[in-house]
């Protein structure tokens, strides 16, 4: 997948000093979420991630909490959030795994387990790929743990660890 | 509010569904050829908009601006609108809706609402990848999150909650695909699926197996609408629009409440139900948007035809097959007939004008229908978007 992005004639950039080999999947093939600062309002919660630590916004007018993050207030429309940080326990409320039919650069993961994990004490209930334990030795009720992991090109996500 | 004027389906047609030798420039041209043959009073001059069902042709076929290629490409020359519709698998029924709207205000006299989707690509990896931006991409996406292990998920709750079991499932399955048997365009036609036979197809995402979920198709579908003023220069059979609702409320897993009980499909029914005047009860038919059969289930229990958690039984029983108290997906379904994501919601539309004119086979013929209801979800059924056609004639 390597080639150099193109300068000239994109978006009216100057030409300068060659850059190096773009050596992510295409954009348009990669499902994680643009993370630095020059991409994105939310990168601190990257950042937290990369700590160990689960974060959202709040709104501190109307304690709106949000999923995912958000630069903006759903009820209040107002421009400055906080950030809290969640809980890192739960346990799963429903899951289910990927035997076949999975998307580019998750092939080598199958099978795999994804579930919906009530946080404990905190009304959210979060999506996300469950590791630990094979799909037929889940189940409802399970206690698992949110573990930041890193994508190989140097961002971070995160993903739930089953408890033993 | 403004009078709006009455409106209709005046004809319409699909092509083969399936695993097609075609693109989707083709798919289009197909559908227009099918459709000016099945609406021999149709003259191209007079279609004066035309809204075109397309959830991802810049994924599927690497293709923008695709309202003015299917207008080209079904020789049409539109003056009063021309846009693109896209609400994923309800991205067909959303033509629609906006053509009745066109022409409901008075907006547009004739209007075509065309679905095209091609989804077999030369890398299926490629394909599902595209799938799972339906999702929120970056945050459910990312983990992995394609329809088959969500709608697992909402299997395995309402299995938890309410005792449905996979043979209940299976029925459903059974049911849509032995209609699929009398639909030639359907991407199953010529395949049978007893229950026992579905129960041994390979687990996808469990509890769900591969004869619970609608397969990755391509086709296209096109219908014409019509004035009231306009209809009888075309057909004797119209099916009259007379109600219709949607509702959504959100997007990111997180916020979907509970699996089972589909709160936004019972607000859309209940508007749709409103406007239409009229109560579950007096629909002959419905086309159910069974991208699994899991959503069958719950989607009789969420328009009301049975009891919460009753739906499993309603399958089972063949309380939704003909005889019972109401035939669902007669057309064969998405099971049955695949899932072009822009095509299904018109190709349903196709099916409630064919079999108000008695035209379709013996055996699918729902006897003497009156009212049917169109049903799309889309998505993680965080859309729900409904149609409700009354005969004319
Ligand atoms: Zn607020």
């Amino acid at each position: 997948m390597a080639g150099a992005v193109p300068t000239v004639g994109s978006g009216g950039r100057v030409p300068g000093p060659p850059e190096p080999p773009y050596d992510r999947p295409p954009f348009l093939l990669d499902f994680f979420p643009l993370e630095d600062a020059g991409q994105t309002r939310l990168a601190k919660f990257f950042d937290e991630l990369r700590l160990g630590r689960l974060t959202t916004t709040r709104c501190p007018r109307d304690a709106t909490m949000a999923w995912p993050p958000r630069v903006v207030c759903p009820t209040c429309h107002g421009e400055e959030m906080e950030w809290i940080e969640l809980p890192k326990r739960g346990t799963v409320y429903a899951f289910s795994a990927v035997l076949a039919g999975a998307p580019l650069g998750m092939e080598s993961d199958v099978p795999f387990v994804v579930g919906l994990v009530d946080l404990e004490g905190v009304a959210l209930r979060l999506f996300g790929r469950i590791v630990g334990r094979p799909w037929d030795g889940c189940e409802i009720g399970m206690s698992v743990s949110v573990e930041p992991f890193d994508v190989p090109d140097g961002r971070v996500f995160y993903r739930f660890r089953a408890q033993p | 509010m403004t009078e709006l004027r009455e409106v209709a389906v005046v004809g319409g047609a699909t092509t083969k569904f399936g695993l097609r030798a075609a693109t989707w420039p083709e798919l289009a041209q197909e559908a227009g050829a099918q459709l000016f043959r099945a609406v021999p009073g149709l003259d191209a001059k007079d279609v004066d908009s035309l809204f075109v069902g397309a959830a991802e042709p810049e994924r599927f076929a690497f293709q923008s601006h695709v309202a003015p290629l299917a207008a080209e490409q079904m020789g049409l020359a539109p003056r009063r609108i021309l846009q693109r519709t896209e609400l994923a698998c309800a991205s067909g029924q959303s033509a629609i809706r906006s053509a009745y709207a066109a022409i409901a205000s008075g907006l547009s006299d004739v209007a075509v609402a065309v679905g095209v989707e091609k989804m077999n690509l030369p890398s299926m990896a490629e394909a599902n990848t595209s799938m799972a931006c339906v999702m929120d991409r970056p945050w459910d996406g990312a983990h992995g999150a394609t329809a088959p292990p969500f709608f697992a998920m909402v299997a395995q709750r309402h299995m938890l909650e309410h005792g449905t079991t996979a043979e209940q499932m299976a029925a459903v399955s059974a049911k849509n695909h032995r209609f699929a048997n009398s639909n030639p365009n359907a991407q199953f036609h010529e395949k049978v699926f007893s229950t026992e036979k579905l129960l041994r197809l390979p687990l996808v995402s469990p509890p769900l197996r591969l004869g619970d979920c609608s397969s990755m198709t391509d086709g296209a579908a096109a219908v014409v609408l019509a004035a009231r003023e306009l209809v009888r220069g075309y057909t004797d059979t119209p099916a009259w629009i007379r109600g219709s609702g949607q509702y959504s409320d959100f997007h990111n897993l997180a916020n979907a409440g509970s699996l089972t009980e589909w709160t936004g499909m019972r607000k859309a029914a209940d508007e749709a139900f409103r406007s239409a005047h009229i109560s579950v009860g007096d629909l002959d038919m419905a086309e159910l948007h069974d991208c699994f059969s899991i959503s069958e289930i719950i989607e009789y229990e969420a328009l009301g035809l049975c009891p919460p958690g009753a739906g499993g039984a309603f399958a089972a029983d063949g309380s939704s097959d003909l005889g019972g108290k109401i035939v669902v997906n007669p057309r064969g379904g998405l099971l049955g007939c695949g899932h072009p994501l822009g095509a299904t919601g018109i190709a349903q539309a196709v099916e409630v004008f064919d079999q108000f004119a008695h035209r379709v086979p013996a055996a699918r013929q729902v006897p003497d229908p009156n009212w049917a209801l169109v049903h799309n979800l889309s998505g993680s059924a965080n859309v729900h978007s409904m149609m409700i056609y009354q005969r004319g004639g």
